[in-house]
């Protein structure tokens, strides 16, 4: 890599914000209320599973469907490993544990499903989805003849301050991947598989590699938000929802861009809130015109509208500065 | 054409639809909480990716100087288990509400003054992570007094370790459970009120068949983990008065079609043929009963067959499903107070939302809530708690108390509160025909068995 | 008639009868996603929207299922028809690529699916509703079988076959077959693709609330209903892949008949047994069972 990347102006400004926004985090505990770190936990989980599912899916143009999935493997893994009852094993090992488990998963979901593409891939990855929760189902009340199980309790801000690590370490990982020599096969892949191949990418490896460290984030964030949802049976942990949120909130920011998913989970999620607590005789049909608004009017999602007002901005200094030279 | 159309038609139509929806939403009666909301063509927009949500404007300031009882609620307006919080609890509370009100509040010594109430009511949209959510912002930004129950068993179940963490008491309403029983000794905050498979529905029900000498039962349960409770319970309590359980199946909770398994159950010729399932399954089953001319001796439908809607979702006549036995406690015959509130509810809600086995129960919440705050004269949850605890109330259901788990553990409303557990479609009405030995029990007719046939059409 | 053949018998036309509703449904979404590119999630509103509008006309007006059939059908079209004239053209001619055009899609849809569920909540609230018609019982050589349900069979699969005839005999039938195949070059041959991608999405949306009214005897509505139609819908038309209507019609009654044979079996495993079959297939398939 080119020292000079990292001392010119383009890494310099995003830098900087990230380090500002990330500084605001950490130390939200100490000014912010209990609620707003309750908040911003459910938020940075959103986060967690729309940009690790960017991950996969954005460069490499494979829809996956199976968030729900890992997700709720790692809800599962704390409600087996951190029972009420008293933690089998410390939270932070349980949350790796969550997350390997989800990663092998997904690697033999990867493997199996190499020839499938487009939509075809995305309804085998909502398959699994279903298939877990009625096999899990099935278990629980045959097998273990459990009726749900209670997960114990975990301090608010221990909970936020491992979601906001485990958020830190997917940005840093999607940042590093997309600057790497993998990210290129994998957008090469995205654009056109067969010709990735002749050029000499890994495509199977590349794929499910891929595949396989999103799934890891989605399992630990489940892990940690099994501490907050406190009572689990697979339809809690399995809840489909959880598997078009992280897609419709990056369509909703805009894929183009590492923040782009970022912005529109966190506007997806405020927004929920917000309407739920608002306006809760109407959050269905207001959140629903506000969706089909957004992407009629933005139709690059929120970062298109960021593009085109730093432009605006941009050409509006320019014309200033010029106006500035002709009066002097 | 069609691009002028569009360009004009789509914001119009946008707008129309919301003012519309807005006013017939208003005219419809609902406790419309706030006017009609601006059609907003795009969110506002938040330039930078912090996640910081900024400090929201206090609703109701906290403080000495109290103007009312505010009262949170996470409830399911929207999404799968909408219709049941609509028809169970949902009344209960609203009618509290106009009632306390127009009474000029609750008395708070305290605050030397009556208070009127005040619901924050947030929809959770039948999420389970999203109503916890909210049960937090209840309790610690917007701060509410009182903390009402979420709708469902599984959302009770995640409430109630999140309202003991706070230390807010929290009388549960819709649901419950044998795992929740089980979980009682470590939440002190937590009451349970509705009564459940083994407290003491089946036990009650498998004496009562047996009584009239039924030996086998068909059970059909939802497979969730509370379906397949009902059914497991049902495998112990049948046998023991010696009913014998010939099948036990469950089916998915988004299945449609049940002609064959109400076909292989009348193939079966049981005494007893029981549905432990949710309004969309015993529906359809009911209906496929009646078209292939299914009638067992007893039909044990639920939850569900215990509202009004089930009544009258058969040709618009509860006359059609006479003979069915459900979930019930107390009817409009149990004692005059019950008239009362049935013909209040029927008056704010209509028939077709009537429950004869959780209205019963969620009935006495508001009653105990009320007692509580007038008696010790604070919203201090820990006062309130103790009082709740150590009390007997003289509620709708008569002497009305919880039995306590531990000494550091939660309440189980006692079943000598249980008016009656087993109810059934008589006269296009749900009778109370089956309750437990202990006094206080009041039947209001005599169970019909077996039930007469289906009407012919 | 022996034990065996009325068990077979009652498989048979209890599956037939979930593939007739599932390929109703599934061919709608079939033009929406196979010809239209919008996959949409908004689908299961409509049969919410036609059952909901078929128990008032029938328990408020008094009129008869099978005759809301020529009323729902043709407003769900116009529905359908506006829709993709207005919102979704609107989206295809401001996206880049196809790729764009699909996500941006499948985001308004999934909004549309609030707001449809939103205004059904305003208009009928959240309380399940229910009637009976025709719920009668008819002996067929020994085994019997409610009327309404032989009754929504027979609309089921004639609509679905009257619908493939218009497809392969029609002049506009044949329009949309080409535009199916290949978008480009129909627009080329001088077929209005507008034209033809809004009487998609219309016959889509029609089918659709078809379902809803011919269902909607046999189930309980409520306003969340609507979603797990979807589901299936695009478990089908991907199973009978995609862009082939016969493919989800056949795929549709095909998955009607599994998930009957697999309750027959064992109801507490059918929807596992379900997805678990259709993964197989996918994976043995990957361009589903009438793909190219």
């Amino acid at each position: 890599m080119n020292i000079t990347r990292f001392t010119s102006k383009g890494f310099l400004i995003p830098g900087l914000i990230s380090l500002v926004i990330l500084i605001a985090l950490v130390t939200l505990p100490f000014y912010g209320s209990l609620y707003n770190v309750i908040m911003v936990t459910s938020i940075l989980m959103y986060i967690i599973l729309t940009v690790s599912w960017v991950l996969f899916s954005g460069p490499t143009g494979y829809m996956s469907l199976a968030t729900a999935a890992f997700f709720g493997i790692g809800i599962y893994a704390s409600a087996i490993f951190l029972p009420n009852t008293g933690a089998i094993l410390p939270l932070l090992v349980v949350v790796v544990i969550g997350g390997l488990v989800s990663s092998l998963v997904a690697l033999g979901v990867g493997a199996l499903t190499l020839r499938l593409r487009g939509i075809y891939f995305a309804i085998f990855t909502f398959g699994l989805v279903v298939l877990i929760l009625e096999l899990g189902n099935w278990w629980e009340h045959t097998v273990t003849h459990t009726r749900g199980r209670f997960v114990m309790l975990v301090d608010n801000d221990v909970i936020f301050y491992i979601m906001l690590a485990i958020f830190v370490l997917l940005m840093l990982t999607t940042y590093l991947i997309r600057r790497s020599k993998f990210g290129l096969a994998m957008r090469s892949i995205g654009e056109n598989e067969e010709a990735a191949a002749h050029i000499g990418v890994n495509v199977t490896m590349v794929k499910v590699i891929t595949f396989a460290i999103s799934a890891f984030f989605m399992g630990a964030a489940g892990v940690i938000w099994a501490t907050k949802l406190t009572y689990v049976d697979p339809y809690v942990a399995f809840n489909p929802l959880f598997s078009f949120m992280p897609v419709l909130m990056a369509i909703f920011g805009g894929m183009g861009q590492i923040y782009g998913p970022v912005i529109g989970a966190v506007i997806f999620a405020y927004l929920q809130e917000k309407l739920q607590t608002e306006f809760p005789y109407y959050y269905m049909l207001i959140f629903g015109f506000v969706l089909v608004a957004a992407i009629l009017y933005l139709p690059d999602g929120l970062i298109g509208l960021i593009q085109k007002l730093w432009r605006l901005i941009r050409r509006w200094r320019k014309g200033g500065a010029a106006k500035q030279d002709a009066n002097t | 054409m069609w691009k002028k159309i569009r360009k004009y038609i789509i914001p119009l139509s946008i707008c129309l639809i919301l003012i519309s929806t807005a006013v017939a939403g208003c005219a419809e009666e609902e406790p419309a909480p706030a006017p009609a909301p601006a059609p907003s063509p795009a969110p506002e927009p938040e330039p930078e990716p912090a996640p910081a949500p900024e400090p929201e404007p206090e609703p109701e300031p906290a403080g000495p100087t109290k103007n009312s009882i505010v009262i949170g609620a996470s409830r399911p307006l929207s999404g799968p288990n909408a219709p049941i919080g609509d028809a169970a609890f949902g009344p209960i509370m609203q009618m509290w509400q106009e009632r306390v009100n127009a009474e000029g509040g609750i008395y708070v010594e305290e605050y030397g003054k009556k208070l009127p109430v005040e619901y924050i009511i947030y929809d959770d949209a039948t999420d389970v992570g999203t109503m916890v959510r909210l049960t937090e912002k209840l309790i610690l930004e917007d701060e509410v007094d009182i903390l009402f129950s979420a709708c469902g068993t599984a959302f009770i179940s995640a409430q109630a370790p999140v309202a003991n963490k706070y230390g807010m008491v929290l009388l549960t309403a819709e649901g419950g459970a044998t795992i929740m029983r089980d979980a009682l000794y470590g939440l002190p905050y937590v009451f349970i009120s509705l009564p459940f498979s083994d407290h003491y529905q089946l036990p009650v029900f498998a004496e009562m068949a047996a009584a009239k000498g039924a030996k086998t039962a068909y059970i059909i349960t939802i497979a969730d983990l509370h379906g397949v409770e009902y059914g497991g319970v049902a495998a112990i309590e049948f046998p023991k008065y010696g009913i014998e359980v010939i099948a036990n199946k469950s089916v998915p909770i988004t299945y449609t079609d049940f002609s064959l398994l109400v076909k292989d159950a009348k193939a079966a010729d049981p005494d007893l043929f029981c549905v432990f399932a949710y309004p969309p399954i015993i529906m359809p089953v009911t209906g496929e009963m009646m078209a292939i001319g299914f009638n067992p001796p007893a039909v044990l439908m639920g939850p569900g067959a215990n509202f009004g809607f089930y009544g009258i979702s058969f040709g618009g006549d509860p006359m059609t499903i006479n003979g069915v036995t459900c979930f019930a406690a107390a009817n409009e015959k149990t004692s005059p107070e019950f008239a009362q509130l049935y013909a209040d509810l029927e008056a704010l809600v209509g028939w077709p939302n009537l429950d004869w086995w959780g209205h019963p129960y969620y009935a006495p919440l508001v009653q105990i809530w009320q007692e509580a705050i007038e008696v010790t004269g604070t919203l201090d949850q820990d006062v309130l708690r103790d009082y709740i605890a150590s009390n007997q109330f003289d509620t709708i259901l008569g002497n009305t108390y919880f039995e306590m788990f531990g000494e550091f553990g939660g309440g189980l409303m006692v079943k000598d509160t249980h008016p009656g557990e087993i109810g059934q479609w008589q006269d296009g009405t749900v009778e109370i025909v089956g309750g437990g030995d202990w006094p206080g029990v009041v039947l209001t007719s005599d169970w019909v068995y077996p039930k007469p046939d289906w009407p012919t059409p | 008639m022996p034990e065996s053949i009325v068990t077979i018998m009652d498989v048979a036309i209890g599956g037939l009868l979930l593939g007739g509703i599932y390929a109703l449904i599934a061919m709608g979404l079939s033009l929406q996603y196979g010809v239209a590119r919008v996959l949409n999630i908004s689908h299961g509103e409509f049969i919410m929207l036609g059952a909901f509008s078929t128990f008032t006309l029938y328990t408020v007006v008094g009129i008869n299922p099978l005759i809301c059939l020529a009323i729902v059908g043709p407003i769900a079209f116009i529905i359908g028809f506006l829709l993709q004239r207005t919102l979704f053209t609107q989206l295809r001619t401001s996206a880049p690529n196809p790729g764009a055009f699909e996500a941006s899609s499948l985001l308004a849809t999934f909004g549309l699916m609030y707001v449809i569920q939103g205004i059904a909540l305003q208009i009928w609230g959240a309380d399940y509703r229910a009637y009976t018609y025709l719920n009668f019982g008819v002996d067929l050589g020994g085994a019997i079988f409610s009327a309404n349900k032989l009754v929504i069979l027979g609309f089921a699969i004639g609509i679905g076959v009257a619908f493939y005839i218009f497809l392969a005999r029609t002049h506009m039938g044949k329009g949309i077959r080409s535009a199916a195949q290949d978008p480009t070059t129909a627009s080329l041959m001088g077929v209005n693709i507008n034209r033809v991608l809004a009487l998609c999405f219309g016959f889509g949306a029609a089918m659709a609330g078809l379902a809803g009214v011919l269902y909607s005897m046999r189930i309980p509505l409520n306003p969340a209903m609507g979603l797990q139609y979807t589901l299936i819908a695009i478990i089908i038309i991907v199973l009978g892949g995609l862009g082939s209507i016969p493919g989800a019609f056949i795929g549709g009654l095909i998955l009607g008949i599994i998930g009957e044979i697999v309750t027959y079996i064992d109801p507490s495993l059918s929807l596992a047994a379900y997805y678990f079959i259709f993964m197989l297939l996918l994976l043995v398939r990957p361009k589903g069972i009438f793909g190219k």
